[in-house]
């Protein structure tokens, strides 16, 4: 009977146990000041602002989280890097307060109905982080090359295969060139980068590169496939003889190619990248808070980096929730700001808005449009 | 109850029937196959009985005149030398693994990285507390989920199931084993989508879709540790009038306790480095959240994959704290077993009899 009782008590205690962690489980449940529904009071924000989309944003929004939540200690921010096209997506459903994409919704999506704005309310749409896109190469001993839009279309269709093709020695008189086997490197998933890059070909070397410019990679294309900006970046170290396309920032390490503008060449620089936006004109025919860069890549002044990202923040003119409404434009508020961009070009390497006289007024109005 | 084996009725009569008395096998031991070996042997030789049980059993000719005794002696040392290379094959690349692990993590492991969230960090600095307590927290709410429901089905399975329900439920069980995470984080996100709208994320989410992957872990151990209890002691349990929910709940589960803890300790490590369901339906945060029903719960493995995949221009930090949220997360699976091996020696049946004795 005794040896029965131990045994009780000890099942006892091992169910008990359990219960004592499932009640701490429902205990938390209660916590009210989470959620975005606690919403703002005079003057303090407070809640919980989530969104996502573009990863090419990632380490940009990494400095406005820590940024704004420093100035707003009851604010939790959150971006999922899940990829532009499902960040539209779920912006569209309802399911984030805002998101970042390379390639904003068409002048039609736009005018059409968003799950997370109130019924009747207008699109915003900001350019927040402007960035170089490197092509970079390993090649043992070199560390830079010049290259034009044709030898990089060629190179990238596989047309050229050699290192030391008259076509690339041509552009680089006195480098030493191996006679490595050329191993071009692209993005295995759909990806704004890859839609700028051929983009890029498209409008300067429209002949040699027969492809669209999209976010997935022309599949007829041989090549080594890499996911992320980290595969292709780890891709490209490790083959001898790999060239690939890369948001600047994690360049570092691998040697870049210089691209051919007009008659000289221009390494990336945030600076350079800046102008090739600043000289673009607004894409025509949208409304007046949904401000879309169409960038010119035929630019010919020397200062002009023209492989250069531009990723957009969307929001909603009237939200559906207020107080996501109220946190949204906080945050936008930011991100546009001097210190939010500054925040940004040191440590994603982008090139800030700010600088730009004739696209920060316009982001500035669009986001004062929020309500 | 120990001294004598459990062998089915026909053996035990037949080595009865071969045996003259009990006495003359003094060799007689618990394990079944022996006592088999017995039987078979003296049934093939017509030695006498107490000779098939002498140890060395040089009577046997069919054993000693086909195989000279050096070949049996290099056959035997090269069975040894096969059999250790093999374990240090599987040892090497687990030594090498630990290894890079805990040279690399080194750089980070200081007492900030176990003490702050990534709240406010940019580049280096900062640490993985809120992806530690989201770990503890959704493994104990999979626990919560999965070891009810799992230790129901194992003893439906094993006192109750009989014929095309328990063989159906046998057959599903074993299919579940085999679902990759990703479709279990796709299920959750798609149900818990359809329930509470679009880009839901919560660690209970998180917590669902893992139980999907430690429920049937937890059903087929617990299944076997059930299995493992003797039936004499429910036939002696039945015999005395116990009824049959007392003598699960005061027989069959107490004497199966250690085993089942290590079936719930099978479950958890099977989870608790699963990243890609908690990617999809618990998301990413910098900040620590306490709450599991609502809003995004970091956890280590989608911490590691977050600070691989996604970082700044001072990429060593990132690949410094990845490290070192790896080491961690083996830390945990380790401290995990130990508890269950103390948990095990705790509650085994010998365990309060020796502690009692002495």
């Amino acid at each position: 009977m005794k040896h029965a009782s131990i045994v009780k008590i000890k099942l006892i205690f091992s169910f008990a146990t359990v219960f004592a962690v499932a009640a701490g489980c429902s205990a938390v449940e209660d916590n009210p000041d989470e959620g975005v529904s606690s919403g703002a009071s005079a003057g303090t924000l407070s809640g919980v602002l989530a969104g996502g989309g573009a990863s090419s944003q990632t380490a940009a929004q990494e400095a406005w989280r820590a940024g704004f939540q420093a100035a707003n200690l009851d604010v939790t921010v959150d971006y999922d890097p899940t990829g532009s096209g499902t960040g539209r997506t779920n912006f569209a459903d309802g399911g984030y307060a805002f998101a970042g994409t390379d390639a904003p919704f068409t002048a039609a999506e736009a005018a059409g109905s968003f799950a997370t704005c109130a019924s009747g309310s207008g699109l915003v749409e900001i350019p927040a982080y402007i960035s170089p896109i490197a092509v970079a190469f390993n090649l043992d001993g070199v560390d830079s090359l010049r290259l034009d839009a044709v030898v990089i279309a060629d190179i990238f269709a596989g047309r050229l295969t050699s290192w030391n093709d008259p076509a690339i020695a041509a552009l680089n008189p006195g480098a030493n060139l191996p006679d490595t086997a050329i191993t071009p490197v692209h993005r295995s998933d759909k990806s704004g980068t890859t839609e700028n890059f051929t983009d890029y070909l498209v409008q300067t070397a429209p002949t040699a590169w027969t492809f669209a410019a999209a976010e997935a990679w022309p599949a007829e294309l041989k090549g080594e496939a890499a996911e992320k900006t980290q595969g292709v970046r780890q891709t490209i170290a490790a083959t001898a003889g790999a060239i690939g396309y890369l948001d600047a920032s994690q360049a570092s390490g691998l040697g870049t190619a210089e691209l051919k503008v007009g008659d000289g060449y221009v390494a990336y620089s945030p600076e350079a990248a800046a102008a090739a936006v600043g000289k673009s004109s607004l894409e025509a025919g949208r409304a007046a808070f949904d401000v879309v860069v169409d960038i010119d890549r035929t630019l010919s002044d020397g200062d002009v980096y023209p492989l250069v990202l531009v990723s957009y923040l969307v929001a909603c003119e009237r939200y559906a929730d207020p107080a996501a409404g109220s946190l949204a434009k906080a945050y936008l508020e930011y991100v546009i700001s001097a210190e939010g961009q500054q925040a940004a070009a040191e440590h994603a390497g982008s090139a800030p808005i700010t600088a730009d006289p004739a696209l920060a007024p316009k982001a500035a109005a669009a986001v004062a449009a929020i309500a | 109850m120990s001294t004598q084996a459990p062998a089915p009725d026909q053996m035990s009569l037949s080595t009865s029937a071969l045996l003259p008395t009990p006495a003359a096998a003094p060799d007689q031991t618990s394990a079944p196959a022996f006592a088999f070996a017995q039987v078979a042997m003296s049934a093939s030789s017509h030695v006498p009985a107490h000779a098939a049980a002498s140890p060395g059993g040089r009577v046997f000719p069919a054993l000693t005149g086909a195989r000279p005794a050096w070949r049996r002696r290099f056959a035997n040392r090269f069975a040894a030398i096969v059999a250790a290379a093999g374990c240090l094959a599987a040892l090497i690349p687990l030594g090498f693994l630990l290894a890079a692990v805990v040279s690399r993590g080194a750089a980070r492991f200081d007492l900030a990285f176990i003490t702050q969230t990534m709240r406010g960090v940019i580049g280096a600095g900062g640490g993985a507390l809120h992806a530690i307590v989201g770990t503890v927290f959704i493994t104990a709410a999979t626990i919560c989920f999965s070891v009810p429901l799992g230790l129901a089905a194992a003893i439906y399975l094993v006192e109750y199931g009989r014929g095309k329900l328990a063989r159906t439920v046998t057959f599903l069980v074993d299919v579940m084993t085999g679902i990759p995470s990703i479709v279990a984080g796709l299920f959750a996100y798609a149900l818990l989508s359809l329930l509470l709208g679009p880009g839901v994320r919560s660690g209970l989410a998180g917590a669902l879709a893992l139980s999907l992957l430690m429920t049937p872990v937890v059903i087929r151990a617990s299944e076997e540790m059930l299995r493992l209890v003797p039936d004499d002691l429910r036939e002696a349990a039945c015999a005395l009038g116990v009824g049959k929910h007392r003598v699960i709940t005061q027989v069959i589960l107490p004497t199966a306790l250690s085993g089942l803890v290590s079936a719930v300790m099978l479950g958890v490590a099977r989870i608790v480095g699963e990243t890609a369901p908690l990617l999809l339906v618990a998301g990413f945060t910098d900040s620590m959240n306490l709450n599991l029903a609502d809003g995004r719960m970091a956890t280590l493995p989608v911490y590691i994959y977050s600070q691989w995949q996604n970082k700044g221009l001072d990429a060593a930090a990132y690949d410094n704290r990845a490290w070192t949220a790896a080491l961690l997360l083996i830390g945990f699976v380790l401290i995990l077993n130990l508890l269950a091996r103390l948990a095990g020696r705790l509650f085994a049946p010998g365990a309060k009899r020796h502690a009692r004795a002495s």
